[in-house]
């Protein structure tokens, strides 16, 4: 329609004249809309229309145009009728009696497109086509057309390009985008043949076909906001922190921003969440980003065939080669997209960011559902070094990120749950966000427990960060209440600490971090205290938060049992030995000493969770998102990429 | 001048050997459709070296028998000159050049014939005659030990070795058949090193012995391509290229030993490429060549074909297996063993040029992730004792080795155990992801205690502190902290069930537990697990090398798509590049030599003979020791002297676990002394020496023995490393263990002495055209010779011992080398 319209304005221009010369194309466009079938009085009308040259019916200068048509009257056609119902979009577009068979002839034409050995540009074209048609209108599941992309699936043929390099390389980002969208088509309504496909997906080549898009969307991202972020220190900025210190660091900061991609995100969300075999793509590794995007053409590969089926000509030794080089990380796809949460976490105050991060959490919290993904976040033989982002904060400086240990990728997504933790104290509170967030850590906890991993961890990070969170939920209690239910959140906060009290024995790496472990309890007792008698209050109140409040109360019994266990031992050791502030390690020695005269009590269902199920309790989420998905990728269609002159080029029948 | 009985018995064996060759035919299925394989046949014969088409062990032995029965009928009284009569049958038969494969040419032999019939009819010669009358009784003797039953594989060995008389060494050559083939395999590199270097007469003894086992086994044919390459690598280019052992590998590569009988027995499971697929898929795709209906090959193979280079070349093949399919063999079917090898060292030569072990480790990982792509293969291990095939490599499992600046590293290696290499078809590939679909969370093995035997393991504790306030609002029906009754999946879930029904709904009241029996579970289950050690980027194998090899394979397996199956096999591997494992091979075998000598002779001291592949001369494979780490690990990651650590793995001094690992090391303290002396074993340092779960030590890296020694420092001048800290293992000096262990030292060395020569035999032949650096100067085989003491009383021996142990104890030097390797190295 976009031509359509140019043509039209030039067309008032010229129409100042009194006889209006109209090209031949525009008139054949007035044609169309104003007799009800132009074809009928003139049987080669199309025909002319789409080719000024007689060319052959298959010839790709048709069909380019015929496609550039087709997108462009479907988007018209839409933005004219934008509160048209979809049924009538159809029959404007093709009448209901023939709007079978069409959509059926249109869509075998694109399958056939997209999987033939034929030209780049029109699978391109196809693609873009396609994306277009899904995204007319706003949400996505009133988009009734697709019922019929729904019934002649082209999922094979997005398999098909996903699965050869060539392909993937060229089309890989279009396919994974409109596959995400096609899957969130009437989700929770209807039976989506995609959902039910794409669940069934086991061929490797393809899913890592997919998983090599996604890790390489992700990884653009963190190298461009890496840039910009270089850029910024680089410059004045840096002089200023020396001068002025810290202070300003959270202003500059939110000049880098990069627009954050939902769309990818979505497509990994759906991978991981509908596709149990998806899992073991997340860990396979792949050379850092960067290196893999210039074409690699002809790998130079090895025995590529499998070693069995080897031509004699044995005596030449061919290698298997990586395209590695000694600076360059191995990486994989689970890595990038914790690097790329650290980054889209950081910040949650724009909608899109807001978006972006609960996704990542939701991603993680599919994946610490997962036996196979803890198997290998777990795998002790498996050590990477993940440079997290993390928020330069007034106390505290940027670890150098040269030091980082090498370890089991679970102490990544530990350290990035911690990171969030401690980062997202703040007025606007992401209550949601922080639930999702623990509920990581308890679902890792419960892995770790009932298979005896021991983590070396520096546990004690985490259990400082979530007291911190406790006494920051207590100090804003006015605040929050009045938007939040706190208590489910001090609730699971509370019972992480019950986890590690009871089950302490089967997933901490030494004795002497199940002491360190209540030493932090009784160095920090205020804090509980003071949740004690804050859940005491509400719970004895009738007020709204009765019910909630208790819980917590409950749930506090063997941590207020240690702090009144140790706390008089500790004051009789220091009154006895004249000391006035023990130190750690004296404090580490009483607790030793008097762990055997200490009862708990056991608790029931520390070790259990909810499973995380979108249907019920996400899909809104999920509607908003996809619509703000569509909007953005109609916006960044770009038809035009395709310049006639090139097509020409690349068509040309006069060689 | 040759002898006579020498000459008869081998002019008798040719005979013998024809009076079977009627019976080829039913006996022998194996020479295939005739023209079908003439060629390579006549191709072989005149290549110089008779030969023997196969031959079939029973036959051999019978052979064998009937020689030496003509034999002992001639010296029992037929009169000299009637022995033409023999050679005149032989001769009049018109030997087959087929089967005519031992004896010499038959104008040679009528030529000494002649000269000795004259030599008798001339009856002058009396110094001569006296000659041969002894050798006729020497030679006698000979046969008599030949036939008796004390005649074994080592003897052969020697006879053949030491034996100047072609006839002899035809014999022996022949009598090979007769042993058993895991036997002969033990001196493999003792035949091929003597069929390279020494004279023709010897090669040819061996050869139709080498060629019929390389027919049978694929392996035999690798080890022996591979072995030949190796040991004529000390040989100048323009010799090496020229000599027999070249020609004989290359017989070998060429693949024109590919075992006769596959032709008929295979027509259905023919060995054709490995597109993954069960056999009747395969032929069915033979069959096809249009591009749809090769999806299933293609799709196969687009995993790993990303250029359409590769493509194409995979094309060619299946076409080109497709022709040779009609004659049913497989593309030279060493290849893809050759080529996975290859693949193997080529990881290590890159990993070499990285600078840290992460990276190392790193690049490790995803090079064996590649590999992975293509396997299941025709490929194997050769360091394993049962045929299979390799199905998949656990990638991340793999690990670098400390080296300073070589990459060796240590992989894991999934097989499927088969009764037949050759015959059997290659397993279809298991996507990596089916694993999923296996395995759900549901499956998942409980390994952590229950909600439920937690609450019956503690003993329900009274309450010590009676801190009312602490659980003042405890109502106890409210106590619970409530769950979501529906969406509940915990993992667990069945047994929480159960205690909530339990403890929830039948008794109220609460359980009780304490914090001691939490805290004290802790340390006690990290006490009894044997510790394991921390990660150390330095040190990447430590922990994989710690982790039980039973725990380890279960493991492994569960993580694997192939773990179902019933015949699946860890097995592990070391790939050494840039290394020569000929000395690694040679201790091999004098460490397999003593401990059987010491088994036979029921002396109790334990060593750990680990297999070498040697593959050239500066690459091989190390089959590594389970479940042992280096001393300088455990003592860089425990902080523990040698016996606190074993007092951490075993328990107290008067543990039943702690008394056996004491027991256990101190057998293998000994028997690796003993082997440290003997062979003069330097660079005896902690990183060298390794220790098991057992408590036994295991020396490893043997690069300096016999007439060798690092660097010519001048230390180590000790007969072996004996530390004060394995001496407080044992004991002390005046413990009851340490007067054991000496004792068994000199057990041992009596034992030891008493077979010697089966001991020297083994170095000795080895030394033939070598130029490795244990053999370095003239005395190399006095000396060990010498080590042994002969001469010496058993008494004198006990003083030897006494000396040996005094000398070590106070031996500075040792202590002195430590040092130097921790200053120069860091090992501990």
């Amino acid at each position: 329609m976009a031509q359509v319209e140019k043509r039209g304005g030039l067309l008032r221009k010229s129409s100042a004249s009194k006889k209006p010369l109209k090209e031949k194309v525009v008139l054949m466009y007035d044609e169309i809309f104003m007799t009800e079938d132009p074809s009928k009085c003139s049987p080669r009308f199309w025909e002319e229309l789409f080719l000024m040259k007689a060319l052959g019916e298959e010839h790709p200068i048709r069909v380019v145009n015929a496609l550039q048509t087709l997108c462009a009257l479907i988007r018209g056609v839409h933005q004219k009728n934008k509160s048209t119902s979809g049924f009538d979009i159809i029959n404007m577009l093709m009448g209901f009696d023939k709007a079978e068979l069409c959509m059926k002839n249109l869509m075998e034409s694109l399958d056939s497109l997209l999987c033939a050995e034929g030209s780049e540009s029109l699978k391109s074209l196809c693609l873009k086509l396609l994306l277009c048609l899904v995204t007319v209108t706003d949400n996505i599941s009133q988009n009734t057309i697709l019922e019929y992309v729904m019934i002649n699936s082209i999922f094979e043929a997005i398999l098909q390009i996903l699965s050869h390099p060539p392909s993937r390389r060229e089309h890989g980002y279009d396919a994974v985008v409109l596959l995400a969208l096609l899957v969130n088509y009437r989700k929770y309504e209807s039976v989506n043949p995609y959902i039910v496909k794409l669940s069934i997906v086991d061929d490797e080549a393809t899913l890592n076909g997919m998983g090599l898009v996604i890790a390489q969307a992700l990884s653009e991202y963190n190298r461009q906001y890496k840039d910009k972020e270089e850029e910024h220190q680089s410059g004045f900025f840096s002089a200023l922190t020396n001068m002025v210190g810290s202070m300003f660091i959270a202003d500059a900061h939110e000049k880098i921003s990069v627009q954050t991609n939902e769309a990818i995100l979505l497509a990994l969300y759906e991978a991981v969440h509908l596709n149990r075999n998806f899992i073991t793509v997340l860990a396979q590794s792949h050379p850092e980003m960067g290196l893999v995007t210039t074409p690699v053409s002809p790998a130079p590969t090895t025995p590529v065939t499998p070693l069995g089926t080897t031509p004699p000509s044995s005596d030449v030794i061919s290698s298997v080669e990586l395209p590695l080089d000694a600076d360059v990380q191995t990486s994989n796809l689970l890595i990038t997209f914790l690097k790329y949460s650290s980054i889209v976490m950081q910040d949650t105050k724009d909608e899109h960011r807001l978006h972006s991060g609960k996704l990542c959490l939701i991603i993680l919290t599919c994946i610490a559902e997962d036996q196979y993904a803890n198997a290998f976040l777990h795998d002790d033989n498996m050590n990477f070094r993940v440079n997290l982002h993390r928020m330069p904060m007034r106390h505290r400086k940027k670890a150098a990120d040269k030091n980082l240990p090498c370890r089991p990728l679970v102490c990544a997504v530990l350290d990035l749950m911690v990171e969030f933790i401690v980062t997202h104290m703040m007025k606007e509170f992401p209550m949601d966000l922080y639930i999702r967030c623990i509920q990581v850590v308890h679902k890792l906890l419960c892995y770790q427990k009932k298979c005896r991993v021991r983590l070396h961890y520096t546990w004690r990070e985490l259990w400082s960060a979530l007291i911190n969170l406790l006494k920051f939920l207590m100090s804003n209690e006015t605040v929050l209440l009045a938007k939040h239910n706190i208590f489910t959140l001090a609730l699971m906060i509370v019972n992480l600490f019950n986890m590690f009290i009871t089950y302490g024995d089967t997933f901490l790496p030494t004795p002497s971090s199940y002491d360190e472990l209540y030493y932090e309890i009784i160095r920090m007792h205020q804090s509980f205290d003071n949740l004690y008698s804050m859940v005491l209050r509400l719970s004895t109140n009738a007020g709204q938060w009765k019910e909630a409040a208790s819980k917590v109360t409950h749930a506090l019994v063997n941590i207020r049992a240690i702090i009144n266990h140790f706390n008089p031992k500790i004051e009789s050791y220091a009154a006895v030995n004249h000391i006035s502030q023990l130190s750690e390690e004296q404090v580490l020695e009483v607790v030793r000493a008097n762990y055997d005269t200490l009862t708990l009590k056991l608790q029931d269902g520390l070790d259990q969770y909810e499973r995380y199920s979108e249907q019920h309790k996400e899909a809104a989420f999920f509607k908003e998102l996809v619509r703000s998905i569509s909007t953005n990728v109609r916006r960044n269609l770009a038809f035009h990429t395709l310049s006639q002159e090139v097509l020409l080029k690349e068509f040309s029948t006069i060689s | 001048m040759r002898f006579l009985e020498a000459r008869s018995l081998a002019v008798a064996m040719g005979d013998t050997v024809v009076e079977p060759a009627p019976l080829k035919p039913t006996s022998e299925p194996t020479s295939g459709p005739p023209g079908n394989n003439g060629g390579s046949l006549l191709s072989v014969i005149t290549e110089g070296v008779g030969e023997l088409s196969v031959i079939d062990p029973e036959v051999a032995q019978k052979a064998c028998q009937e020689v030496l029965e003509k034999v002992k009928l001639l010296h029992g009284g037929v009169a000299v000159s009637s022995r033409g009569t023999p050679l005149e049958l032989v001769n009049g038969d018109g030997v087959d050049s087929e089967i005519r494969c031992l004896d010499d040419p038959p104008a040679q032999i009528r030529e000494e014939e002649d000269e000795m019939g004259a030599a008798v009819a001339s009856g002058t010669a009396k110094g001569a005659r006296r000659r041969r009358q002894n050798n006729s009784a020497k030679q006698s003797w000979l046969l008599r030990l030949f036939e008796s039953k004390l005649f074994d594989i080592s003897m052969a060995i020697s006879y053949l070795y030491n034996s100047k008389e072609p006839g002899v060494q035809a014999y022996i050559g022949n009598r090979l058949f007769c042993f058993r083939n895991e036997d002969v395999d033990f001196y493999l590199p003792q035949l091929l090193n003597m069929y390279i270097h020494m004279d023709e007469d010897v090669g040819d003894a061996i050869k139709p012995y080498i060629v019929h086992r390389c027919r049978q086994s694929i392996n035999f044919s690798l080890q022996c391509a591979l072995l030949l390459g190796a040991y004529s690598s000390d040989m100048h280019i323009s010799t090496q290229r020229h000599s027999r052992g070249t020609k004989l590998r290359k017989l070998i590569l060429s693949d024109e030993l590919k075992p006769a009988h596959r032709k008929r027995e295979l027509p259905s499971l023919s060995p054709a490429p490995d597109t993954g697929l069960s056999p009747s898929k395969r032929t069915h795709q033979r069959s096809k060549s249009d591009a749809t209906a090769s999806i299933s090959l293609s799709s196969n193979l687009k995993r790993t074909a990303s250029n359409p280079k590769v493509e194409n070349e995979d094309e060619e093949l299946s076409s080109s297996t497709e022709s040779i399919d009609n004659s049913f063999s497989s593309p030279v079917r060493l290849a893809p063993e050759r080529e996975f090898i290859k693949s193997l060292m080529a990881i290590g030569k890159r990993l070499a040029t990285l600078p840290t072990k992460e990276q190392k480790t790193q690049r490790l990982i995803s090079e064996l992730s590649l590999l992975n792509h293509k396997l299941p293969a025709r490929v194997w291990l050769p360091t394993a004792g049962f045929d299979h095939h390799v199905v998949r490599v656990p990638h991340t499992q793999a690990v670098v080795l400390n080296s300073k600046d070589k990459a060796p590293y240590l992989i894991y290696v999934e097989v499927l155990e088969c009764e037949n290499f050759d015959t059997t078809s290659v397993p279809a590939r298991i996507p990596e992801n089916r694993i999923r679909s296996t395995r759900s969370v549901e499956n998942l093995p409980e390994c952590g205690i229950t909600h439920e035997q937690r609450a019956g393991s503690f003993s329900t504790v009274p309450n010590y502190d009676n801190d009312d306030e602490a659980w003042s609002v405890d109502d106890i029906g409210e106590l619970q902290v409530e769950l979501p009754e529906v969406h509940t999946n915990s993992c667990d879930n069945i047994s929480q069930f159960s205690v909530d029904s339990i403890t929830s709904q039948e008794s109220k009241e609460p359980v009780f537990i304490a914090a001691g029996d939490i805290r004290r579970r802790l340390s006690e289950q990290l006490a009894h697990t044997p510790t394991a050690f921390k990660r150390d980027p330095e040190d990447p194998s430590a922990v994989a090398l710690k982790e039980p090899w039973q725990e380890k394979v279960r493991r492994i397996r569960e993580g694997s798509p192939y773990g179902h199956l019933p015949n699946w096999r860890l097995l592990s591997v070391i790939v050494k590049c840039g290394d020569d494992l000929r000395q690694e091979l040679l201790a091999f075998q004098v460490l397999k030599q003593l401990q059987s000598i010491w088994e036979q002779e029921r002396v109790p001291l334990w060593i750990k003979p680990y297999k070498i592949l040697v593959i050239s001369a500066d690459s091989g494979m190390i089959e590594p020791v389970v479940n042992a780490v280096s001393i300088h690990q455990v003592k860089k990651q425990s902080q523990l002297s040698l016996l606190d650590y074993f007092l951490q793995e075993h328990g107290s001094y008067t543990t039943e676990a702690f008394l056996s690992a004491q027991r256990n090391f101190v057998q293998s303290c000994a028997g690796y002394c003993l082997v440290c002396y003997l062979l003069q074993v330097k660079d005896r340092h902690n990183g060298n020496i390794l220790l098991d779960a057992e408590g036994h030590i295991i020396h490893i890296d043997f690069g300096f023995i016999l007439s060798s020694s690092p660097r010519n420092l001048g230390f180590e001048t000790s007969a072996f490393k004996l530390t004060t800290e394995f001496v407080d293992v044992m004991g002390g000096l005046d413990g009851d263990m340490f007067n054991y262990y000496k004792m068994l030292m000199l057990q041992g060395l009596i034992a030891a002495r008493k077979h010697m020569d089966k001991v020297v035999q083994i170095v000795e032949i080895m030394q033939q055209g070598s130029q490795l650096p244990c053999f370095h100067g003239s005395s190399t085989i006095r000396n060990l010779k010498e080590r042994f003491h002969m001469s010496m009383t058993e008494e004198q021996l006990q003083l030897l011992v006494e000396q040996m142990v005094d000398g070590s104890m106070r031996s500075i030097t040792t202590k002195l080398y430590d040092g130097f390797q921790y200053l120069t190295n860091g090992i501990m």
